[in-house]
């Protein structure tokens, strides 16, 4: 993993859709449990895909061990709701009186982006929670967060609530967040984009959201499906042939705009590593341990 | 005849959906460009496009009010359309703005504007994107301006935000539940009285053991005044639906051919089929294509390190047009009896008038891509 990251608590990965976010979450997470370090992958109310990514059952709602040091959850709404009313109410019967109510439930979607709310407030949760002998449950959180426009959304929701909700246990909990999620030493976004042009522009209009509307600081870009460099100027002149020289062309095309990205992402000032496009059948456990190793490498000069 | 074209012949709205990231938006300014070019005035309404398309479109310079494409814009493009094209990009919060403004009284008006909850509505909250681009699209239909209507669609994390938005937001605004609760609020409201004086209440204490206080007077203090709006949602919920359902109206899935795309497209199709909505076509997007034989041939009898590169080239190329293949003849067989139209990767991305042109040759039937046996 790159240095900039060794040390965060939190990777919060986000990127266009259809970038590969997923794929590179489950590497930087098998990464970080390979390290040693015990570590939670969270995916965010959607279609579970890390647990078939890594080759295990489907984990659900529920934190669930992988390997060693490695665990992870599908992060529900009406669960983490319910987790967080039992924290606040203490009490399993006045959870039921009170949130099974249909006129409290009605209410609860009104509040601005409660579901936001909860579902980063359990993920918070779990990073500050302690194992008996003082030592963090988990030392490292990766959040396989929702795409651009839904991130932006996402993260900004303590913000939103911290503005918009008067004092309360609503807000208090809303700034906690907020102050975790802005932190730094804690916390890094990590970018992921792909060698196009859109998946490009709109990695630098994320970032810049990022940076001034949630005020969160990404330190790392990953550019997924790279084409490095094949074919020199001496295989061009090697072959007479016209459609072998149009297939090195097209190919000489892709590269070009697999540099031209790299070089775009790079003027964010931020360290970009590249992961090779994989040619499998079977993208599974195979292809993430691949990306692994990719990411190990770290940025290239 | 062609889907698309029926559909662009027997549609006066058109809706691209999809997930994010497929080419949406570039599906919706192609069937735009190409009905104006048919001779049909046309109008796209968008909502984030991507910067170099909105350029492509002269759109930079636009605000929250449609704008008719330059002749210029055409003409360097080598393009003469024979009706007018429109086009707008969505300002969400403007248009929440502009539609407080027209429908609420003159007396509230001020009150919603200013109060958090409203502004939260309007940014925020979940589904009030995709409220806004129906109520938009029934405002453009509704003054039937132009012969064919676009509507691109914000990129949905969940099928169902889309389709549910007029009553999501209905149900907020008009529910039996918040009825209930607020009654003696409403029913005291304009002598300022304490409005959640629930005192007693046991669920309105619990409940602000979360949220404080002041939280649920403000929330009432909007729910009073957002109620005068109450009624004209729920007209608008109403006509939206049938706009969304009438034979007039058709939907163009869009998708790509890889596996975690075509689930959501798959399951799209069947949420639009089960909500009574014409499906006029699934876009299936870049697809790559077949490596040729002759191309095959010519490799295999070369020899040297180069035949290898040269090789190991085409089996990459082979394999991203086998696994479309796999993609599209399933994506065929689960939204059967819905026709596929297929669009080839372009080695650059779609992103000026030309090549938005060259996209809509597919679209019409006029160019086909070859697609790789998958039972080979």
């Amino acid at each position: 993993m790159d240095a900039s990251l060794s040390d965060k608590r939190l990777l919060i990965v986000t990127g266009k859709g259809g970038v590969g976010k997923t794929t590179i979450s489950a590497a930087l997470a098998l990464d970080a449990a390979r390290r040693g370090r015990r570590t939670l992958i969270c995916e965010v109310n959607t279609r579970e895909r890390v647990s078939q990514l890594l080759g295990k059952p489907e984990v659900g709602p529920e934190i669930t061990s992988l390997e060693e040091n490695l665990w992870a959850v599908n992060v529900q709404p009406q669960e983490a709701l319910r987790e967080y009313a039992l924290m606040v109410l203490k009490f399993e019967s006045i959870y039921s009186a009170v949130f099974e109510n249909r006129v409290v439930r009605y209410f609860l979607r009104f509040i601005p982006s409660l579901q936001e709310l909860v579902l980063l407030g359990k993920i918070l949760f779990h990073l500050k929670e302690k194992r008996p002998d003082g030592s963090w449950r988990f030392d490292c959180i990766v959040i396989d967060a929702p795409a651009t426009g839904h991130a932006i959304t996402f993260l900004s929701v303590p913000q939103v609530i911290v503005d918009t909700v008067p004092p309360g246990a609503l807000s208090n909990d809303a700034s906690w967040m907020r102050d975790l999620l802005v932190d730094r030493q804690t916390t890094a976004a990590v970018l992921v984009s792909l060698p196009e042009e859109l998946p490009v522009n709109e990695t630098l209009e994320l970032h810049q959201a990022l940076v001034s509307r949630v005020k969160l600081a990404p330190q790392l870009v990953v550019l997924n499906g790279f084409i490095p460099e094949r074919f020199s100027q001496q295989d061009q002149e090697a072959t007479a042939s016209p459609l072998a020289k149009e297939l090195m062309r097209a190919h000489a095309a892709r590269v070009g705009l697999s540099l031209a990205s790299k070089e775009t992402l790079s003027r964010l000032g931020l360290p970009v590593v590249t992961v090779p496009r994989i040619f499998v059948n079977d993208f599974g456990r195979a292809a993430i341990e691949q990306i692994v190793k990719e990411l190990e490498g770290g940025p290239r000069p | 005849m062609t889907p698309i074209r029926r559909a662009m012949e027997t549609s006066d709205v058109l809706i691209t959906v999809g997930s994010g990231g497929v080419g949406k938006t570039t599906v919706a300014a192609t069937l735009a460009l190409r009905a104006a070019m048919e001779g049909t005035g046309s109008m796209v309404c968008t909502i984030d496009p991507a910067k170099r398309l909105a350029n492509a479109l002269g759109l930079e310079a636009l605000g929250n009010k449609e704008a008719r494409i330059p002749d210029e814009t055409f003409a360097a493009a080598g393009l003469l359309p024979r009706a007018p094209m429109h086009a707008m990009m969505l300002d969400i919060k403007r248009s929440w703005d502009d539609l407080v403004e027209r429908r609420a009284p003159p007396d509230k008006r001020d009150k919603i504007l200013n109060n958090r909850f409203y502004q939260a509505l309007s940014t925020a909250l979940a589904g009030s994107q995709e409220y806004i681009a129906m109520e938009k699209m029934w405002e453009l239909h509704e003054q039937d301006r132009f012969p064919l209507l676009v509507v691109d669609t914000p990129p949905t994390a969940h099928a169902l935000d889309f389709l549910d938005a007029p009553n999501r937001i209905l149900d907020f605004l008009d529910n039996d539940a918040a009825k209930w609760l607020l009654t003696p609020a409403l029913a005291a409201g304009k002598f300022g009285l304490k409005l959640f004086n629930l005192g007693g209440s046991y669920v309105a204490k619990t409940i602000s053991r979360f949220t404080g206080t002041e939280t649920l007077q403000q929330l009432a203090d909007f729910m009073l005044n957002i109620t005068s709006l109450t009624e004209s949602f729920r007209e608008r919920a109403h006509q939206t639906r049938s706009l969304l359902q009438a034979p007039t109206t058709s939907f163009v899935l869009v998708t790509g051919p890889m596996p975690e795309r075509l689930d959501e497209a798959v399951y799209f199709h069947t949420l639009l089929q089960q909500n009574k909505m014409q499906v006029a076509a699934v876009v299936v997007n870049r697809v790559h294509a077949p490596v040729p034989d002759a191309l095959w041939d010519e490799v295999a009898r070369m020899t040297g390190p180069l035949q290898a590169k040269l090789e190991q080239t085409l089996k990459e190329n082979d394999h991203l047009a086998s696994q479309d293949a796999k993609g599209i003849a399933r994506l065929r067989e689960l939204c059967a009896p819905t026709p596929l139209v297929l669009v080839p990767r372009f080695e650059l991305d779609v992103h000026d008038l030309k090549s938005v042109w060259e996209t809509s040759r597919y679209l019409w039937g006029e160019a086909q891509v070859a697609v790789v046996d998958p039972s080979r």
